[in-house]
């Protein structure tokens, strides 16, 4: 019991109010922590994932966690490496969906193709929806782009940008705009600004 | 198992070394259990009559026929696991239609892919591909590693538990290196006992014997639980491992038995 309750203090530790915050307060602390922990996806999250093959009665250690943690990262950037290469040989700069799941299928994971064809399938036809819808959306969705390229190119702290937009709105993270869904949130408050103006435009035509 | 856990949670916090300190600790834990075997009244009269009887026929094929089944049975159910953990996966996929809540952080993934220097534009769509990839990539190691840890009779995911689903699985080679040495070496074992079911020869008969060793190092109760035949099947399987592990005779392996400190029965 108290192993118990002891492992899950350490994940709620991490998941106060937004997954994010805990990493842009302990960067006041140690940077090189902070940087450390970018390396890895959130162990909350990890943890919560490997809790859905496991037993109810069963446990899982913290050292289990982390390197579970270690062996996604990895995974990353084994398939990321591959679809790296793909795209350089055939002359292209951005790695696309398709490219993921072919890195995947030639590193031997065989069982994953068809789950994510169909993931990707799913999700194109979503996004084929949001592109049908009027003008004044699709323009939103460039900028979006926009501010993506943009981020792409200057290799700027986007993390910390999402977490900082994140505190400014309200502690329990809600998308700003939750009629139309946005990939990622703007990296920056004066974009935030103008989308504010553009969803309330878009908000009054769609009343 | 709560002891364990605090001792194995106090090494880590001790200092950055603890995690090989711990993993010594458990890769001298698997010794042990043969001793406690071996120290069973009931197991240890036997023991001196089965080392001529081990080169009988008869008795051989009897062990040999158990520890077959035994293995056969296990690698069914392993598989029906897995099938299933596909078939809800492909059926989660169907039911999803939500896009915008992923399990998984999508600015922390292309961090990690942009942490390649090769890498220049990634489109939208790539990570949210890569969470479901790494979804279910951690459900995949989760359950073959969890297949670990119940036929250790632990109820706990451990450590030693990812370094042997990865040491099982071919797919599984890119990660070798985030594993520690004494972690792969442990698990070598793991790797001899994926060997066997492609191999039935008798001249691999001692490494046959190597998967039933798994379930002696469980608590004393277990065996004690278990039918005189299965009985007879751990013990070959105590004796067995030591030649291909040691490539020593037998007469040298009880000394060994008695090696290993006794401090490590507490995690029984």
């Amino acid at each position: 019991m108290e192993d118990e309750s002891h492992n899950n203090t350490l994940p709620n530790g991490f998941n106060t109010g937004s997954p994010e915050s805990p990493f842009l307060k302990t960067s006041t602390t140690t940077t090189q922590h902070n940087k450390e922990q970018d390396r890895f996806l959130p162990i909350a999250n990890v943890g919560r994932i490997m809790k859905k093959v496991i037993p109810p009665n069963g446990k899982i250690s913290k050292d289990a966690k982390e390197t579970v943690q270690e062996c996604v990262s990895e995974f990353i950037s084994f398939v990321t490496g591959e679809a790296s290469d793909k795209c350089q040989r055939e002359k292209r700069k951005t790695i696309n969906g398709d490219d993921v799941i072919w890195a995947i299928t030639t590193l031997g994971f065989e069982d994953y193709v068809e789950p994510l064809k169909t993931y990707l399938q799913k999700y194109k036809e979503i996004e084929g929806e949001k592109l049908s819808i009027p003008k004044q959306m699709r323009s939103e969705q460039r900028l979006q782009q926009h501010h993506n390229n943009y981020h792409d190119q200057n290799n700027q702290p986007f993390n910390g940008a999402y977490a900082s937009s994140n505190l400014i709105s309200q502690p329990p993270y809600v998308p700003t705009d939750q009629k139309f869904s946005l990939t990622f949130s703007p990296n920056s408050i004066q974009s935030q600004l103008r989308q504010q103006d553009q969803i309330d435009s878009v908000g009054h035509w769609y009343e | 198992m709560d002891k364990s856990e605090q001792t194995q949670q106090q090494h880590q916090h001790g200092m950055g070394v603890a995690t090989g300190a711990s993993q010594m600790a458990y890769s001298s834990h698997y010794p042990t259990a043969p001793m406690v075997a071996s120290g069973t009244p009931a197991v240890a009269v036997p023991s001196p009559t089965q080392a001529p009887a081990a080169f009988s026929s008869s008795a051989h094929q009897l062990a040999y026929q158990q520890a077959q089944h035994f293995h056969h049975q296990q690698q069914q159910h392993q598989q029906q696991q897995l099938q299933m953990f596909w078939s809800n996966q492909m059926q989660e996929i169907e039911q999803t239609i939500d896009f915008k809540n992923h399990s998984l952080p999508l600015a922390r993934i292309k961090k990690i892919m942009k942490a390649d220097e090769d890498v220049r534009m990634i489109s939208a769509e790539a990570p949210v591909i890569f969470a479901k990839a790494c979804e279910m990539f951690i459900l995949e190691l989760t359950l073959r590693s969890w297949i670990h840890t119940e036929e250790n009779k632990r109820r706990t995911l451990q450590k030693n538990d990812i370094a042997a689903a990865i040491s099982r699985n071919d797919v599984f080679d890119f990660l070798v290196d985030i594993i520690p040495r004494d972690e792969l070496k442990e698990e070598g074992l793991g790797i001899t006992k994926a060997t066997i079911p492609l191999v039935n020869s008798p001249a691999d008969m001692p490494y046959y014997y190597v998967p039933p060793q798994h379930p002696v190092v469980g608590p004393p109760g277990m065996i004690m639980g278990k039918p005189v035949g299965a009985e007879q099947a751990t013990l070959y399987s105590t004796q067995q491992p030591r030649p291909p592990m040691a490539f020593m005779p037998w007469p040298h392996t009880q000394p060994q038995q008695q090696q290993p400190p006794q401090h490590q029965q507490t995690d029984s």
